[in-house]
């Protein structure tokens, strides 16, 4: 199933499938491409940022940049 | 001749100039601490060669000030040559800078910081493997306590520029 990166629950894992294009650039500077392991660690609230696991490290990401990238997660 | 040091914000940079020129440069856990840089002198070959210590920055796109200090150092230094050290445990995001670095035309050499931490982690990088495919030196640190400081010395002079086709063939194409 896809969904925004945004909408992972706690502790879900998926695979990136797709940036949107003016942020590719971005992000892989972050280490974060499409076909990269991803995992959710911890989302803030009130629209704040969200915390991804990425290979043993640790990113955050704004809300707006979490919603424009799609993942593939298990059902 | 200049060295520049090159890499993401909390990598050690700091840590390894110091190693590399006996300075006692501020470090701290605080992300970003090197907003400016500082400049201080190595022995390379009996020479005393200028070595800066430049602010961490993502990519070689800026996106604050710190970032641009250190892509406008790079852009004023043609001549130099680059350290980039990378954080062990964050290869992949590290080795992006790097890439950008050499395709830029710079001859660089990599300082795989924080080994000891990867080792830890139990995250283990074929260091030959990536010698070959990017055909620069690479040498894993440990700053904190003065582990390959010397070998990394060493092997400055092995830095030359790496035409970035090359680099993409030897590992492969690239995916689309």
């Amino acid at each position: 199933m896809r969904k925004k990166l945004s909408e992972m629950d706690y502790g879900e894992e998926g695979v990136v499938k797709s940036i949107e294009e003016n942020l590719r650039d971005k992000v892989a500077g972050m280490g974060i491409r499409v076909g990269k392991k991803i995992k959710m660690a911890t989302k803030q609230p009130i629209k704040g940022p969200v915390v991804v696991t990425v290979d043993q490290y640790s990113i955050s990401l704004g809300l707006g940049i979490a919603d424009k990238i799609i993942v593939e997660v298990e059902e | 001749m200049k060295i520049l040091l090159m890499g993401h914000p909390n990598v050690g940079k700091s840590a390894v100039f110091n190693r590399l020129t006996g300075a006692k440069v501020t470090e701290s856990n605080y992300p970003g601490t090197t907003v400016d840089y500082t400049k201080g002198y190595m022995r390379l070959e009996g020479k005393d060669v200028e070595i800066i210590d430049v602010p961490g920055t993502f990519s070689l796109e800026p996106k604050d000030k710190a970032e641009e200090v250190a892509v406008k150092m790079l852009k004023e230094n043609k001549d130099a040559v680059v350290i980039c050290v990378i954080d062990s445990v964050k290869l992949e995001r590290g080795l992006y800078l790097a890439l950008e670095i050499i395709e830029e035309g710079y001859p660089v050499v990599i300082a795989l910081n924080m080994w000891d931490v990867a080792e830890d982690k139990n995250i283990w990088i074929d260091v030959e493997k990536l010698e070959d495919i990017l055909g620069v030196p690479v040498v894993p640190t440990i700053a904190v306590s003065g582990k390959g400081i010397k070998e990394l010395v060493s092997r400055i002079k092995e830095a030359s520029p790496i035409d970035i086709e090359k680099i993409v063939e030897k590992a492969g194409g690239v995916e689309q």
